[in-house]
């Protein structure tokens, strides 16, 4: 047990850095841990917080960390500064919104050389609602195309805040990390807890330890959290007692209790991911607070796709990746499917694209398994004639169409920043993808904020690449979910050879469904490889065929010339091509390869 | 001399120990990897070197010592045929060749049976070369025409004209009458009319043997970058399957046998051997016989007289890149097999099935795909199986 000196509660600072992806928030972070040792640097891996290979790669944060940090300022006083990294990705804004609701106020990092992106604002207005105070830093001051007095005054402009007196930084060479340690000393409040309170602890993340169980990270609201004490989890009402509490810097240290004000872990002596809740309020079991803390709420998937091992062999290992993974991640959600083509799998649900590609790399190169991806979907609520309300993750799930009063699908609210150059191009594209126009302004001379409604089903369809390369890279994009709205859906067949393959069936709008099956069919032409026999494949709703295209069949393959010394080479070649139609999937005679299901997304060439 | 000896490189050993326990080598392979000019199409082992480079004096004086310790070894009294390949054997010109020649002359026993082929290209070729080559036991020439029109010869990056090729094959057929001429099909910029002009051209000469391939886009070749930029486009598959009928129908109105996938000879006796006119040293590849290569990366089949787990070893100079257990032998047979028109026995499967259960379902689905028929008691490829061959070829790699 580690002699911990109590901080006194108006010396301990939490906060945040927030940031639009790549703006280098995580970089800064390192250089803090760095120059207050916390991190030796000998230890020193790039970007200590995002621990896991896929984030380190990807340069974004997809788990909450935190780490508690000593820092002796200019004043002579030591303080204790917990650090709290968010994910940065909108798939996670809930996520992110516990972080923040753990911290009195954030670092909110512009990289010098973009300047304000859609995620900027959308972070900083997450943190205006939860009442932090803000610290603009201007980031990447050494480059050479930095651009810090147009930031500033977009920070102005665009997020009415004060940035006179933004920090001009670099998380490369450490320029400007000490100016950010004194004004988080001096403008970010204290917290104001009462210790002699009831227990409310926040939960704004878990993880999953093998030996330990669920281990929780919290922030102390109020009271005080001890080990060995009863405590109990206000969503679902269980109680436990705490093996242990403790703070991390980095690494995890045991302490006697964590007083109002402070950030650190608790092992729950739970065993299952699922009963520790992000946003779940922790307190005494007996006399403990009456009432959570505001904000919680069950985070539900927002998209959902089947996922098949290509080798049906492989089903019981995709069963424990998937249990593995969901131990350290309870948004992760699935359960058993099947499929006609694609035999046995799982639907899986995830809180956005990201989050279901990181979760697909992860099971492929952690445990080795080869997988399949049909194409996203997302819940549907549908009215049967019946008058029952059913959810529909899945195309193949759909009742049949007279069967059905009405269907309703997601709504999201988007928000999009684009150089007013390229406003047509953006209503050009989201029109066509439904979308509904809500209002546009002015953030500056130099950025324009357009607000839509859009299905989240279009959304998911390419829409961020289209949006990306119709404006050159400019713009960017965050959006939320506002609600359920009535549309007129109807469910695409795609038919190889005449047989439906319901792994490539797919929800869209009527007025859209022929052209999506025009393009589909001659999209999956181009995949399918010719094969020993012609393969028809049309696109249909019900008996009515909406478009028709077809493979031709093989006429040649051959590598004719076979001598002496090619006869071992002709046969790795032929073992190579042979293993290349195991990555396909074999659906009837046909071999599939995997992009063919996932064609359905690439809509707008 | 013994100076000179201690200069050059250690000869590789090929054990006498051999002799003993490996079947006698029925075929010899001599790999010279030299030409003028390389092919943008070719990604075989060869260098483009001025033809007085030093390079190839010393590589032939290796070449003609591993002769010789093959010969002094008792490796080489069974060779039935000789195949010179390249690169371009006849680029090193006359004196090296006929070196060369003369030694296997005198290491292997040359009987009227047996083949002896050159490998030439038409700019190489000259009345005296044919002569003096001819005279010391060559008997066969190939010769790697791959086009008779100019512009396709120009997208191969071949040194030659189509009015060479024809010289050169006259310059041959003046004294040796065995003549085999390579042609290619799906070049870029080659259409079904200009291959049936290359074909006819070829069928001016009273030709013993043809070859016929598709040409393969192979990586890391001139020719893939030129694809990969756009600047060419080869042939589609449609076009080449076309082509590959039409040659298997011109050739066969003309009196040629197609034997194998790749290869048409011409029916009717070779009086020469008292045989036909199919590629002796080819057909080894295809049936398991067991081949001696000499020369850089040429390779070498040896088939154990003893058992064993390995029945079948492949080897380059005298490492071992594969060995193959007796099972996989059957399979590679029955694969190769494939490639002929003769196919393999019914009766031969039947034997193979007792180890590999396997085949009988495999002989069953390919009757049913249509790329296999029996025939007399044989399995053959129908045309259709060797348009598809690698379908029909892949369904022998088991895994």
């Amino acid at each position: 047990m580690a002699t911990q000196e109590m901080t006194a509660q108006e010396n301990i600072r939490n906060f945040s850095i927030i940031a639009h992806i790549d703006h280098g928030k995580s970089t800064l972070a390192d250089r803090m841990l760095e120059f207050t040792h916390t991190v030796s640097e000998r230890d020193m891996v790039e970007q200590v917080l995002d621990s896991m290979d896929i984030e380190r790669e990807r340069g974004i944060t997809i788990k909450s960390q935190a780490v508690c940090v000593s820092y002796t300022a200019r004043d002579g006083q030591i303080y204790q500064f917990n650090l709290i990294d968010t994910p940065g990705h909108v798939d996670f804004t809930y996520e992110v919104s516990r972080s923040l609701a753990a911290c009195e106020g954030a670092v909110l990092v512009v990289d010098s050389t973009q300047g304000v992106e859609a995620q900027t604002i959308a972070n900083a207005l997450m943190a205006m609602n939860a009442k932090l105070e803000i610290i603009p830093l201007i980031n990447k001051i050494d480059l050479p195309a930095t651009d810090p007095e147009r930031v500033r005054a977009e920070i102005e402009e665009g997020l009415a805040l004060p940035a006179d007196d933004a920090i001009l930084a670099s998380g490369k060479t450490g320029e400007g990390i000490e100016d950010l340690l004194e004004a988080i000393c001096q403008h970010i409040p204290a917290p104001t807890g009462d210790p002699n309170a009831p227990l409310k602890a926040l939960i704004f993340d878990s993880y999953f330890d093998a030996y330990r169980g669920v281990i929780a990270l919290v922030r102390i609201v109020d009271g005080v959290l001890e080990k060995n004490a009863q405590v109990t989890f206000m969503a679902n009402k269980i109680t436990t007692q705490v093996e242990e509490v403790g703070i991390r810097r980095p690494a995890n240290t045991p302490v006697e209790s964590l007083s109002a004000g402070e950030v650190g872990y608790l092992v729950t002596g739970l065993k299952d991911p699922k009963d520790v809740k992000v946003g779940d309020t922790v307190t005494l079991a007996r006399g403990g607070a009456s009432e959570p803390l505001s904000g919680y709420r069950e985070v539900k998937p927002m998209v959902y796709t089947g996922l098949y091992p290509i080798d049906g062999d492989q089903y019981p290992d995709l069963r424990d990746a998937l249990d593995k993974l969901s131990l350290n991640d309870p948004a992760l959600i699935y359960e058993p499917e099947t499929s006609h083509a694609l035999g046995f799998g799982f639907r899986v649900g995830f809180l956005g694209l990201l989050h279901m590609e990181v979760i697909k790399e992860r099971l492929e190169r952690e445990f080795d398994l080869d997988l399949l991806a049909t194409a996203p979907s997302v819940e549907y609520h549908v009215y049967t004639t019946k008058g029952e309300v059913l959810s529909i993750h899945s195309p193949q799930d759909m009742p049949d169409a007279t069967l059905i009063e009405r269907i309703e699908e997601p709504y999201l609210d988007a928000t999009i920043l684009i150089p007013p150059d390229y406003v047509g191009a953006v209503m050009d594209l989201s029109v066509g993808r439904r979308g509904i126009f809500d209002n546009m302004q002015y953030l500056s001379q130099n950025t324009v904020e357009m607000k839509w409604a859009i299905p989240l089903s279009e959304l998911i369809m390419d829409y961020f690449d289209q949006l990306k390369s119709r404006t050159r890279g400019y713009a960017s994009l965050d959006y939320e979910f506002s609600e359920y709205r009535a549309s007129e859906l109807v469910k695409l067949d795609i038919l190889l050879s005449g047989k439906p393959v319901d792994a490539l069936s797919f929800i869209v709008h009527k007025d859209k469904a022929y052209d999506r099956g025009d393009i589909l069919t001659k999209k999956l032409k181009e995949i399918i490889p010719r094969q020993m026999f012609e393969v028809p494949i049309q696109a249909a709703i019900g008996s009515r065929i909406l478009a028709r295209t077809t493979v031709k069949a093989r006429r040649k393959d051959v590598l004719a010339k076979c001598y002496g010394g090619d006869i071992t080479r002709k046969r790795k070649l032929l073992e190579k091509q042979k293993a290349g139609k195991k990555r396909m999937k074999s659906i009837g005679s046909v071999e599939v390869p995997q992009e063919a299901f996932m064609a359905i997304l690439k809509v707008d060439e | 001399m013994l100076e000179n000896n201690e200069k050059l490189p250690a000869i590789p050993k090929l054990s006498s120990q051999h002799a003993e326990l490996y079947e006698p080598y029925r075929a010899l392979y001599i790999h010279i990897p030299f030409c003028k000019q390389r092919c943008t199409y070719c990604d075989f082992k060869t260098e483009a070197l001025p033809s007085d480079d030093l390079a190839i004096e010393s590589y032939l004086e290796q070449t003609i010592r591993e002769i010789r310790t093959a010969s002094k070894n008792s490796l080489l009294g069974s060779i039935e045929s000789i195949y010179i390949g390249g690169g371009t054997p006849t680029f090193i010109g006359a004196k090296h060749l006929v070196n060369l020649i003369y030694t296997i002359s005198l290491s292997v026993n040359l009987k009227p049976t047996t083949e002896f082929t050159l490998e030439a290209n038409p700019d190489s070729i000259t009345p005296a070369l044919v002569r003096d080559v001819f005279a010391l036991g060559v008997n066969r020439f190939s010769l790697g025409v791959q086009s008779f029109v100019d512009k396709e010869l120009g997208a191969l990056g071949r040194v030659h004209t189509a009015k060479q090729a024809h010289g050169a094959i006259e310059t041959i057929l003046e004294r040796c009458e065995n003549v085999s001429v390579d042609l290619m099909c799906g070049i870029p910029v080659q259409d079904l009319a200009s291959w049936s002009f290359s074909l006819e051209q070829a069928l001016t000469h009273q030709l013993t043997h043809l070859s016929i391939y598709p040409l393969t886009v192979e990586e890391g070749t001139p020719l893939a970058a030129a694809v990969a930029r756009g600047a060419l486009q080869p042939a589609n598959e449609d076009l080449q399957a076309d082509m590959m009928v039409a040659a298997s129908k011109m050739l066969g109105k003309a009196g040629f046998e197609r034997y194998e996938v790749a290869s048409y000879a011409r029916t009717g006796e070779n009086k020469q051997n008292s045989a036909s006119y199919r590629s002796k040293h080819n057909t080894a590849y295809w049936t398991g016989v067991p081949y001696l290569g000499i020369g850089e990366h040429a390779a070498s089949m040896r088939i154990k007289l003893y058992g064993g787990e390995c029945a079948r070893e492949r080897l380059m100079g005298n490492t071992v890149i594969e060995s193959l257990s007796h099972k996989e032998a059957v399979l590679e047979d029955l694969m190769l097999g494939m490639r002929l028109a003769d196919g393999v026995l019914a009766s031969r499967i039947v034997s193979a099935s007792q180890e590999l259960p396997e085949l009988t379902g495999i002989m069953e689905e390919l009757q049913a795909l249509m790329l296999v028929e029996e025939k007399a008691g044989r399995f053959v490829p129908t045309t259709q199986g060797w348009l598809l061959g690698n379908e029909l070829f892949s369904r022998f790699i088991l895994s």
